[in-house]
């Protein structure tokens, strides 16, 4: 009786005394982040796209000069918000279809570095004015052809930049199609969606021109639709530009 | 008395102790003396590492890596070579990307690169017991290996770290022992200088399946040419914090690679041949069977390093997987590999459109007709029949039947194309009669007899295990194997991983970048013409009539159609970044052939493929994403970009 008294209050001991409360010995992340991506000529957002666009590159001095990069996607405007930030200071970029922030020379050396410095603690803003590669626009409404069921889409682009560098040919035109506002690259509907592809320099004398683009099939009755236009230029990870998304009501 | 006794005890244990060393070397691990005092030992300690060795070969795939028997999705279904049931994407290497996978590539070849270290330090410590030659040879196969390692992770990954010394610990503190990355220049130097050492320094024969002074400069020919495209034709830059440009390769090196990819190609002429035993000039059976030949040839004068199989003890499973569909073994497996039409049509000697593409519609509009499958392709390209089993083509004795389905519709005034070109919607079902699966129902046509509406290789609607392509393998399967032993880890051909005449075409490539960048001192241009001419004439294709008909296109034509299936398109596409351009939600070609009951004729429908597989490929994958678990580890190994 006594030893099993004895084994009780031993093993009581253990799991009373162990295992304490805390998980961690640092506080969670609570700060939030918010910013912008912006065309630094119109002022608008940037249009990408979601999950593979514009991302957030954060990088944590606190503790050393080469820290393990931490990333967030923007939303499809440009803009983001991260309510799950370690407090700290980072040094912040954005990566995405547009001239980048950070440039190096062929040496290696840092030419150019738009990067932000900030304590983040709390709420915490920071917006980046870019040069998109390309600024793609609509021109007037996307039409609906009753007779064949399909969306024509006219657009134009244009240079978003006037540093020679990236003023690259475009290499294609697409007209996305899907039946969720997130529509771009990644999400798609291939059996309407519709590419263009440019040549060498061809696409490059078409800027500022109005472009057409018709989806390629009978798009389904009775649906809401939405449509958007990217182009790009062959550079990196040849991220597109965006007009902004259309919706369209099929009837 | 107790005294004596305490004596006695003293000077037995002070006397008669510690006679013997307890510092022993354990008794049931093989120790150095061991391995490295034998010449019998040294080949032990090789196998293991060449076992290690990371080619792709039978027992490889983007999906499982190495050394796994399963490659139920080839590598060849990533590049347009084939299409495949069990491939339906473009993708990176998959295995890659776990980080708790034991085959993380990373992980895998530092392994590799740790044990060719250890020997390149431990044998000369027991050089007395062989000859000069032999520590040298050794010596050199072991900087071979280590170079073999490194170009497998840089063509990956970029610049990787270098670690040409065994790491100790504890006995060096982590701050020592943490690598950054070196520049992809660096590694690609590394590679080369293992190579210049292996070339200096080895015999020039070897038994098969190790390596020699020329197995060492095919390779070096083949990994200067992936570094002087990488040096032309990438545009994806990432400097770490030290300035070391650890992906891509400043541009005015391209010429330098190149140079040294040309010249090593060089030291294999007159070694070397292509293989022609079966060959025949104008002759385009003997022609074929030549082509077919070169792979099961232990003796061909074209291998210069295979790695080698054997039943029952190290085995693969390629022709159980890749038979045709009538030609099933026992687990029921069959079909993987069905090469595309788009990988038909760079093959000439059968009627085509202005743009390429094989023609099957007349003038009209409407399909030929043709008395059988095969009939299309009888003056095609040999190389092309050996490559592919196309439509009624024998294999192991047996008309390979491939048909979509029977057309019951009327053929007078011609039979228009049932689906709009560049469509992937389904075959309509009026005048169509068709299977879901190997369990058909017969059609009884117009003179009573009975006909399958597909044909015993496929293709059929609901079931994948069949020619999806109207296509199907033939490299590499072998003739002979009676159908019941037609079973997975039942194989053993060779794996060819470098023959002669993808050194001819290293060269021929390398040459004409040196000539179109305007290197003189050689006439490069005459060079990659002559070798290119020589390639064509052992496969039946017609030769180039002068060397200005050279363009890159050619020869890039040249060796996707010579090299196809034998895993190595893949890289070949990324290193000269065309592949995010080819695959941009692209969907692959297939052939189609119906009977026409009516008629008793057949016509081929070239079409895209009916399943709507689309390949997109991301641009990212250039670079592969190093493994999370290794970013993990080190705050010095910097992600490649958009990971």
């Amino acid at each position: 009786m006594k030893k099993i008294i004895l084994y009780l209050s031993f093993c009581m001991l253990i799991a009373g005394s162990s295992s304490c409360k805390k998980y961690d010995n640092y506080p969670e992340p609570a700060e939030t982040l918010t910013g912008s991506v912006t065309d630094i000529a119109s002022g608008k957002g940037v249009q990408t796209e979601t999950g593979s666009g514009t991302r957030v590159k954060l990088l944590e001095l606190s503790w050393n000069d080469t820290p393990t990069p931490y990333y967030f996607y923007s939303e499809q405007d440009g803009s983001f918000k991260n309510t799950k930030i370690f407090k700290g200071n980072y040094k912040i970029s954005v990566e995405g279809p547009f001239v980048p922030l950070v440039q190096n020379n062929a040496s290696g050396t840092v030419t150019v570095d738009n990067s932000q410095v900030l304590n983040v603690a709390g709420t915490s803003h920071v917006d980046f004015k870019v040069e998109p590669f390309l600024n793609v626009e609509w021109v007037g409404e996307p039409v609906y052809n009753a007779m064949a069921g399909t969306v024509t889409a006219s657009f134009k682009f244009s240079r978003g930049t006037a540093n020679p560098a990236y003023q690259l040919d475009i290499t294609d035109a697409y007209l996305f199609e899907s039946p969720f506002p997130y529509v771009g690259n990644n999400n798609k509907d291939d059996r309407y969606s519709n590419q263009v592809s440019y040549s060498g320099a061809s696409g490059s004398a078409l800027l500022g021109q109005t472009i057409n683009i018709t989806t390629k099939d009978k798009l389904p009755a009775k649906t809401t639709l939405y449509f958007r236009v990217g182009a790009r230029v062959a550079y990196g990870l040849n991220y597109y530009n965006y007009t902004e998304v259309k919706q369209i009501i099929i009837p | 008395m107790k005294s004596k006794l305490y004596i006695l005890f003293l000077a037995l244990t002070c006397l008669t102790s510690a006679c013997k060393k307890l510092d022993i070397a354990p008794k049931n691990v093989i120790q150095d003396p061991d391995v490295f005092s034998t010449p019998g030992g040294i080949d032990i300690y090789m196998a293991r590492s060449y076992s290690e060795l990371p080619i792709e070969d039978f027992r490889y795939s983007p999906e499982r890596g190495f050394n796994n028997f399963w490659i139920i999705s080839p590598f060849s279904a990533l590049t347009g070579e084939a299409l495949s049931r069990d491939q339906t994407r473009a993708m990176p290497e998959n295995f890659n990307t776990d980080p708790n996978n034991e085959s993380n590539f990373w992980a895998m070849s530092y392994k590799l690169i740790r044990e060719t270290n250890y020997f390149i330090e431990i044998l000369p410590k027991y050089s007395a017991n062989f000859t000069e030659a032999q520590v040298n040879n050794w010596t050199g196969e072991a900087r071979f290996l280590r170079a073999a390692t490194y170009f497998a992770l840089v063509k990956r990954y970029g610049g990787v770290p270098i670690v040409e010394k065994v790491l100790s610990y504890p006995e060096q503190t982590v701050e020592e022992l943490n690598t950054p990355r070196a520049s992809e220049e660096a590694v690609y130097d590394l590679v080369a200088a293992d190579l210049d050492f292996a070339i200096a320094k080895m015999s020039e024969s070897s038994v098969a399946g190790r390596a020699n002074k020329y197995v060492a400069a095919a390779f070096k020919s083949r990994a200067m040419l992936f570094a002087g495209s990488i040096a032309k034709y990438n545009k994806v830059n990432l400097f770490d914090g030290d300035k070391n440009l650890v992906c891509g390769i400043p541009a005015a090196k391209a010429n330098t690679y190149y140079k040294a990819s040309y010249d090593a190609s060089m030291l294999l002429d007159g070694k070397y041949s292509l293989y022609k035993k079966a060959w025949a000039a104008n002759d385009q059976e003997a022609q074929y069977q030549n082509f077919v030949n070169l792979f099961f040839d232990v003796a061909s004068p074209e291998n210069i390093f295979v790695k080698q199989y054997n039943y029952p003890n190290t085995v693969h499973g390629y022709d159980a997987y890749n038979v045709p569909r009538q030609l099933m073994g026992g687990n029921g497996y069959s079909s993987e590999l069905n090469p595309t039409l788009d990988y038909v049509e760079l093959f000439d000697g059968f009627p085509k459109n202005l743009d390429g593409t094989i023609k099957t519609l007349d003038a009209n509009g409407n399909y030929v007709l043709y008395n059988n499958t095969l009939d299309i392709f009888s003056s095609a390209e040999p190389r092309l029949r050996a490559t592919v089993i196309l439509p009624g083509d024998v294999m192991k004795g047996e008309s390979i039947e491939i048909r979509r389905g029977i057309y019951t519709g009327s053929p007078a005034g011609g039979i228009k194309k049932f689906v709009a070109e560049n469509s992937t919607s389904n075959y309509p079902t009026t005048n169509i009669v068709q299977s879901a699966n190997a369990n058909q129902t017969p059609y009884k046509l117009p003179n009573g007899q009975l006909m399958n509406p597909a044909g015993k290789s496929g293709v059929f609607t609901a079931e994948g295990t069949a020619a999806v392509s109207g296509f199907s393998i033939r490299k590499y399967l072998d003739p002979n194997m009676p159908t019941s032993e037609v079973l997975e880890n039942h194989s053993d051909q060779t794996w060819i991983e470098l023959r002669y005449a993808e050194v001819l075409l290293n060269r021929a490539e390398a040459a004409f970048e040196l000539n179109s960048s305007g290197l003189g001192g050689v006439n490069y241009q005459q060079q990659a013409f002559t070798d290119i001419n020589q390639i064509r004439e052992r496969a039946g294709a017609a030769l180039m009539g002068s060397p200005v008909d050279l363009t890159i296109d050619v020869i890039r034509k040249e060796r996707r159609k010579e090299m196809g299936f034998e895993n190595k398109i893949w890289w070949d596409l990324k290193r000269w970044r065309i592949l995010d351009k080819e695959q941009n939600g692209k969907i692959y070609r297939t052939l189609m052939p119906f009977y026409v009951a009516d008629a008793g004729k057949y016509i081929l429908d070239a079409r895209l493929d009916e399943r709507n597989v689309r390949y997109t490929f991301d641009p990212r994958w250039y670079y592969e994403q190093i493994p999370a678990g290794e970013i993990a580890k080190s705050n010095k190994i910097i992600q490649n970009p958009g990971y």
